[in-house]
């Protein structure tokens, strides 16, 4: 028994019937009683990653083990998983007791209805639910149908607990409180969780650690502060980060990386940072919009296009070489609308990709 | 606002005129006739006597009797087979169009027609019902001709003609159930069972009073099923006879109009009762 691999995924695929690859050779570990976040942009396969764990979809290939052991032929209801689904699917005939006591008096471990409703209290109780106990789902609010679909998927105890877009249904700020909400809860119980979502920012706060997708396959299986600061590619470098990264076309030439209006030398860059030799070509350069900011004797001349206000600071936004571009600057600096300016970069800070995304610096 | 009222009226305007013409004066009319005697062409009034007839007469009993019971019977016993076999269909069968298709077939064929075909099934000494009893060693009655059977063939029959609509309703409302719910359960390791009793049946509490509703009255109306399974009688010695036949009968055959409108309106009121009693008791059920 390996604690750091209590589920294990390898080589995980999956072909829909309609010969759509949804899942192409996925392999992650998580560790007992982590939380961690599967991210990705709509439609890269989260919802079927989850669907073949819970055993709702059978994978094309591939190996699924819990705690060791191999589940790929165990049936559902004997995988000892918690399911939280999208749309929370209560069931709207049911109070929210008899809800969350669903699952301890159906099947073959029926539980008689006294004990039942005492485990269901002791989890509407961790859930905040016990006033809404004689209420039907209608006339819950999304946060509220949200808890009694986590207490219920708590009741029969499970090892895992999978949670798929559960905060996609709330208003902004209900999503920051329960999203803290809901990291408390599973640490309290200790239970190992996957929580699904497409917000990068949701799940750089969660997640004890973010596997990220995209097109059905790991972009990045990492820490939260890694996608920012070691981005494997080009796709994790622009999905994470708010606001988004600035890239810039280079070619290099010689000892020269030469944008349109802006030229680096590659003496300059962070020698230890090179993942190999650049050959001649063309390259995005990435950058943060905090590592680039005005100053003197900064390299590209720009017009501020817009200034945007986010709490403690401002975005200045502009045009380079026909793509948007931030700079993200303290709140007092005095810059406004149409201003001229010279930007600066770190370039120990900076990344460099090939036209494919692999990166290279 | 008012403008958009006006126009509201206008569009309304046709289907209301029909629902008047075609509704709204035959009843006032059926109500007015019951208290005129004479024929079509020559009504006079007569105050309460079509009632204070129709409430002596031991055929208007029987009528009422045999009607009562062929609802009491046949609507809850046609609606359970029809939920079962529906959850059937529904849970089990690969190619549910086809078996659809085919329960909705006599929905879309003639009463007569069937009731014909039934005549045979249901004859007493070549029919394949008695063959298929006999077989089994069972009693083998004369469906037909026997008057005491008279209402036990209409029963059946009323049953097994109202399952095609009931089904084909049924199977709509099942396939409207959220997929996830079942989805769930299973996680969860509900049996077939709990899931029929605990997520099917509830859910399907609107459809089944709908059914209830559409077929109480129906049953009530019941004619064209006597007609057929009957040759045109009400069966041996009138021993199936129902409201509408007695109707039927004393406003063509007898041509006593005002007596048939007089025990049109206790028909009515009866179906008016059994529906807002019905309806009292989904209500319950559904808040259950
Ligand atoms: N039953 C299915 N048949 C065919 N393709 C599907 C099916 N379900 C999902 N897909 C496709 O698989 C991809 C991944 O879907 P999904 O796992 O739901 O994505 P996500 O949850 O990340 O938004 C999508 O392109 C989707 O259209
Ligand atoms: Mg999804």
């Amino acid at each position: 028994m390996d604690n750091n691999k209590f589920v294990e995924v390898k080589n995980l695929r999956k072909v829909y019937d309609n010969g759509h690859e949804a899942i192409k050779n996925v392999s992650f570990a998580v560790k007992k009683g982590d939380l961690v976040c599967l991210l990705g942009p709509s439609g890269c396969g989260k919802t079927t990653i989850l669907n073949i764990l819970a055993g709702l979809l059978n994978p094309t290939s591939g190996e699924i083990l819990f705690d060791g052991k191999s589940v790929v032929d165990v049936e559902p209801k004997d995988r000892h998983i918690g399911y939280v689904f999208q749309n929370y699917a209560l069931y709207p005939h049911m109070t929210v007791l008899q809800n969350v006591m669903f699952p301890l008096v159906v099947g073959k471990n029926k539980k008689p209805k006294a004990d039942a409703e005492r485990i269901a209290q002791k989890y509407m109780e961790l859930t905040q639910i016990t006033e809404l106990a004689d209420q039907k789902p209608e006339n819950l609010s999304g946060g509220q149908q949200q808890r009694v679909a986590i207490a219920r998927a708590l009741v029969q105890e499970p090892k895992i607990l999978l949670m798929d877009e559960p905060l996609s249904n709330l208003d902004a700020r209900l999503r920051l409180k329960i999203r803290e909400e809901i990291r408390a809860l599973v640490k309290s119980v200790g239970i190992t969780t996957l929580f699904v979502t497409h917000d990068q920012e949701e799940a750089l706060s969660i997640g004890d650690k973010i596997i990220l997708f995209n097109d059905g396959v790991i972009q990045q299986d990492d820490l939260g502060q890694n996608f920012y600061l070691e981005p494997n590619n080009y796709f994790v470098a622009n999905f994470v980060g708010n606001p988004v990264i600035d890239n810039f076309k280079v070619t290099k030439i010689e000892n020269k990386l030469k944008a349109n209006d802006f030229t680096i030398d590659i003496a300059d860059l962070d020698q230890s940072r090179f993942k190999r030799t650049l050959a001649d070509g063309d390259y995005l350069l990435s950058v943060r919009p905090e590592n680039i900011f005005p100053a003197l004797d900064g390299l590209l001349q720009a017009t501020v296009d817009d200034v945007e206000l986010i709490g403690r600071e401002r975005v200045l936004k502009f045009t380079n070489d026909e793509t948007q571009a931030r700079s993200l600057v303290n709140l007092e600096m005095p810059i406004k609308h149409g201003d001229q300016v010279k930007l600066k970069m770190r370039l120990d800070r900076v990344f460099l990709f090939t036209p494919d995304g692999e990166r290279v610096y | 606002m008012k403008t958009n009222q006006k126009k509201a009226w206008l569009f309304l305007a046709p289907t209301i005129i029909f629902v008047t013409l075609f509704s709204i004066y035959p009843i006032l009319r059926a109500f007015g006739m019951s208290f005129q005697s004479g024929s079509l062409i020559d009504l006079t009034w007569t105050g309460f006597n079509n009632y204070k007839y129709i409430f002596s007469d031991p055929d208007f009993w029987l009528a009422l009797k045999n009607t009562l019971l062929y609802a009491v019977i046949s609507v809850p016993v046609g609606l359970a087979i029809s939920i079962m076999l529906a959850w059937i269909i529904f849970d089990k069968v690969k190619h549910q169009s086809l078996f659809e298709t085919t329960f909705f077939m006599p929905y879309v064929t003639s009463t007569i027609a069937i009731g014909i075909v039934f005549r045979y099934i249901f004859n007493g000494d070549y029919g394949m019902l008695n063959f298929l009893l006999r077989n089994l060693h069972m009693p083998a009655p004369d469906w037909i001709d026997d008057p005491a059977m008279s209402l036990t063939t209409i029963i059946i029959f009323g049953i097994w003609s109202s399952l095609a609509f009931n089904i084909v309703i049924l199977m709509g409302a099942l396939r409207n159930i959220d997929p996830n719910y079942y989805t769930i359960a299973d996680m969860y390791g509900a049996s077939g069972k709990d899931k029929f009793w605990r997520i099917t049946m509830p859910q399907l509490v609107p459809t089944i009073a709908f059914l209830l509703t559409m077929n109480i009255i129906g049953a009530f109306k019941i004619y064209t099923s006597v007609y057929a399974l009957f040759n045109g009688q009400a069966g041996v010695g009138n021993s199936g006879t129902t409201a509408v036949f007695y109707i039927y009968n004393k406003f063509q055959t007898v041509g006593t109009p005002g007596v048939a409108m007089a025990a049109t309106v206790v028909l009515f009121l009866i179906i008016l009762f059994a529906t807002f009693l019905q309806r009292k008791m989904m209500k319950k059920i559904g808040e259950n």
